[in-house]
C-alpha cells in the first residue's frame, strides 16, 4: 500500500513535470478551455440567477390582472365592469391601475407609468413604503420602494434607469408632451430604490389626475384591474368566472407572466449559446486535434518511459492525470470567473445581450443562484469529452513495443 | 542464462513491405560474462537484441530466461521482468528533455514505488561513481555527449539489474570516451553482471574484457 501511494506520487509528479515543460502549449489550451467555460457558465449563471430573480419579485405582483380586450387588443378598461368582478365569489378585492408607456424621442427610451395604489401614494409618514412583500410565507421582493417620497399632483418618482439616462434627480423638471400637444411639466419627487431595478428601472410613478391629463383617459375608464383573491387554489377558476361573466376581459394570472419571463430569459440564454457554440465547437476541435495528434515528441517519451519499465497503465494513468489537471484546473478557473463576472461586475461581458428592452438598461446586482444541476451538466459537457479524447490516442500509443526507444537516432 | 531457441522475427508481416529480420536463431548467452553481437547495419543485432530484453516478442521460437519461457508472458509480466532484471543502455542516451539529470535517473524506479529518499540517495551514489554528481540538478539538455551517455548507464543501473543490454554504446562517442565506457563494463563485469553488447566498432568487440563474439549477417548467427 505505502509503495502504491509512493508510486502515484511519482507518477503525479511526472505529470506536473510533464506539463510544466510544454508550458506554452499547455498554458494556451488551458487559456482557451477556461474562456470557454467562462462562457458558458457566464449564460448559465445569468440567466437562472435572473430568472430565479424575476420570479421573487413577481411573486409580489398582483394574483390576477383583468385586462379588456377589443379585436385582440388591448382596450380601455370601462370602472363599470368593476362591480361585477366583485362580486364573483371568491374575489378579496378589486383594485383599479392606470399605467401606459411614453416614448421619450429625446433619448429614444420608452418609460413605463404607472399610477400606484392609492393606498401607497401621498403618505408623508411612510419612510419606506413597500408594495407587496408578502406571498406565500416566503417573503417576495419589492416592486418598487418609495424611499420616503411623497407623491403629489404635479409630480413624479422616477425609476434609477431614467435618472441616469437623462442625468436627473429630485427637484429636476421633467417635460412631456400630452396627448392633445400641450407641454406638461413635472417636478421629480424622488428616485426609486435600486433594490427593484430589474423591474423599476424604466418606471415613473405618477398621480392618477396627472396620467389622466396627459393620455386624455375619462374618469369611467381605467387600465386595467388587479385582483385578489381569498383561497389561492381558487385563482384559476375565478380567473374563468371572470372571463364567463365578462367575454371581453381577459383575465391573466401570476404563473402565467411568470412562464413569459421564464421564457423570454430562457430564450435570450439559448440565443447566447447558439452564437457561443462556434466558439465551442472550434475548442472541440482544437481539443480533439491536441488529443489525438500526438507529438513526435510525446511518443518518443512513451516510447522512453516504457522502454525503462513503465507499464502501459502507468503510462495512461499520467497521461490521464495530465488531460485531467488540465480540463480540472479550466473547469475550476472558469466556472469562478464566471461566478465573479455575473455576480460582481454585473455581466459587463454580455449585458446587452442578456438584459434590457431598449436604450434604458437596468443596472441591478444579481443575488447569486447557483443550480447544481447545471453546474454538474457544464461539467460533463467539458471535462469528461476532453479526458476520454486524450485517453484514446495515448492507450494507442502506449501499446506500442517499447523497442521503438532503442529505434530512435535523432536527438 | 538466456537460450534463445529457433527465433524468427518478421516485420510487416502479410504485407508486401514483409521483412525477416530474424531467420531461425538458436543462441546461450552465459551469465558474468561479457557478449558482443556483432555484424553489419541491418544484420539483426538490435532486434536480437530487444527480443532477449523483452522489449518485444519473436514471431516464432522461444526465448528463456534462468530456464523459464517468457515468450508467452503477459505484457505486465514481461514488463515486470524487463524492469527488475535487465538495465538498457541505448545508442543515443534517450534522456527525457526539461527535467534534471536526477529525474531522469530515477524514473525506471518510479513504478517500484521505492521511498524517495532511498531512491535518490542510489540515484546520487550512481552519479558519483560515474562522476557526474555535480549535474545531477542539472537538466538533461545542458549535457555533454559523454555525460548524457553516463547519466543513461546510472539510469540503467537504478533498479540494480543482473543483466546490462547495451545497443551501440560507443556509436556516438570519440575514442576516449569509448575507452572510458569499456572501463565501465568491466566494472560490470567485475560485479557478476552479465552484458550484452551490440557493436561494429573494434574497440568494443575486440577489448580484452569481452567472453565472446557473436558474428550476426542477415539475421543469421554466423559460423
Amino acid at each position: 500500500m505505502r509503495n502504491w501511494i509512493e508510486k502515484q506520487r511519482y507518477i503525479i509528479d511526472f505529470t506536473i513535470s510533464s506539463l510544466l515543460r510544454r508550458k506554452v502549449k499547455n498554458f494556451g489550451l488551458l487559456a482557451l478551455y477556461t474562456l470557454i467555460v467562462f462562457i458558458l457558465a457566464s449564460t448559465m449563471f445569468f440567466t437562472y440567477a435572473i430568472k430565479k430573480e424575476a420570479s421573487l419579485i413577481l411573486k409580489g405582483a398582483p394574483e390576477i390582472v383583468v385586462q379588456k380586450i377589443v379585436a385582440g387588443r388591448h382596450d380601455l378598461f370601462p370602472v363599470s365592469y368593476i362591480e361585477t368582478i366583485k362580486n364573483i365569489r371568491g374575489v378579496a378585492s378589486v383594485e383599479s391601475r392606470l399605467w401606459g408607456y411614453y416614448y421619450d424621442s429625446l433619448v429614444s427610451a420608452n418609460y413605463t407609468l404607472l399610477t400606484p395604489p392609492s393606498s401607497d401614494a401621498a403618505k408623508p409618514s411612510a419612510k419606506t413604503t413597500v408594495v407587496e412583500s408578502e406571498s406565500g410565507g416566503k417573503p417576495a421582493k419589492p416592486l418598487y420602494e418609495l424611499n420616503g417620497a411623497v407623491l403629489e399632483p404635479g409630480t413624479l418618482i422616477i425609476g434609477n434607469g431614467i435618472a441616469r439616462l437623462r442625468n436627473i434627480g429630485k427637484d429636476d423638471y421633467m417635460p412631456f408632451r400630452a396627448f392633445d400637444g400641450k407641454v406638461m411639466n413635472f417636478r421629480i419627487a424622488g428616485v426609486l430604490s435600486s433594490q427593484s431595478e430589474l423591474v423599476s428601472s424604466d418606471l415613473m410613478l405618477i398621480t392618477g389626475e396627472d396620467f389622466r391629463k396627459l393620455f386624455g383617459i375619462d374618469q369611467s375608464h381605467v387600465t386595467d384591474l388587479t385582483v385578489a383573491v381569498n383561497n389561492p387554489s381558487e385563482v384559476e377558476m375565478v380567473a374563468s368566472k371572470i372571463k364567463k361573466h365578462l367575454p371581453d376581459a381577459r383575465p391573466i394570472i401570476r404563473d402565467e407572466i411568470l412562464r413569459t419571463y421564464d421564457s423570454i430569459f430562457n430564450w435570450r440564454g439559448g440565443m447566447m449559446i447558439v452564437i457561443f457554440s462556434a466558439a465551442v465547437l472550434a475548442f472541440v476541435i482544437f481539443a480533439w486535434d491536441k488529443a489525438s495528434g500526438l507529438s513526435a515528441g510525446e511518443r518518443r517519451e512513451i516510447g522512453i518511459l516504457k522502454a525503462v519499465g513503465w507499464e502501459t497503465s502507468d503510462v495512461i494513468q499520467m497521461k490521464f492525470w495530465e488531460g485531467a489537471v488540465v480540463s480540472l484546473t479550466a473547469f475550476f478557473s472558469g466556472v469562478i470567473l464566471a461566478y465573479v463576472h455575473v455576480f460582481f461586475t454585473g455581466s459587463i461581458v454580455f449585458e446587452p445581450a442578456l438584459k434590457g428592452w431598449s436604450s434604458l438598461y437596468p443596472n441591478f446586482e444579481l443575488t447569486p443562484f447557483v443550480n447544481l444541476e447545471q453546474l454538474t451538466t457544464l461539467f460533463f459537457l467539458t471535462v469528461v469529452p476532453y479526458t476520454v479524447a486524450t485517453i484514446v490516442p495515448i492507450w494507442r500509443a502506449a501499446t506500442i513495443d517499447p523497442d521503438s526507444a532503442m529505434r530512435f537516432t535523432g536527438e | 542464462m538466456i537460450e534463445l531457441v529457433n527465433v524468427k522475427k518478421v516485420f510487416n508481416a502479410g504485407n508486401p513491405s514483409e521483412f525477416s529480420a530474424l531467420n531461425s536463431v538458436n543462441l546461450r548467452i552465459a551469465e558474468n560474462q561479457v557478449t558482443v553481437l556483432k555484424g553489419p547495419s541491418g544484420s539483426g543485432k538490435t532486434t536480437l537484441l530487444s527480443i532477449v530484453g523483452c522489449m518485444s516478442r519473436p514471431s516464432a521460437g522461444r526465448v528463456k530466461l534462468q530456464g523459464r519461457e517468457i515468450t508467452s508472458l503477459p505484457e505486465r509480466f514481461l514488463t515486470d521482468i524487463r524492469r527488475k532484471t535487465f538495465g538498457f543502455i541505448f545508442q543515443q542516451p534517450n534522456l527525457i528533455k526539461g527535467i534534471s539529470v536526477l529525474d531522469n535517473v530515477m524514473l525506471p524506479a518510479y513504478p517500484l514505488g521505492e521511498k524517495r529518499s532511498h531512491l535518490k540517495i542510489k540515484a546520487m551514489n550512481g552519479l558519483s561513481e560515474l562522476n557526474i554528481a555535480n549535474k545531477a540538478a542539472s537538466k538533461v539538455e545542458w549535457l555533454s555527449g559523454g555525460e548524457a551517455q553516463r547519466a543513461s548507464i546510472v539510469r540503467a543501473l537504478i533498479n540494480d539489474p543482473h543483466i546490462i543490454i547495451a545497443d551501440e554504446p560507443t556509436a556516438h562517442l570519440d575514442t576516449k570516451l569509448s575507452y572510458r565506457f569499456m572501463e565501465i563494463i568491466e566494472k560490470f563485469k567485475a560485479e557478476g553482471k552479465t552484458v550484452i553488447i551490440t557493436s561494429h566498432d573494434p574497440l568494443v568487440y575486440e577489448s580484452s574484457m569481452v567472453d565472446r563474439v557473436v558474428n550476426l549477417r542477415d539475421g543469421q548467427i554466423e559460423g
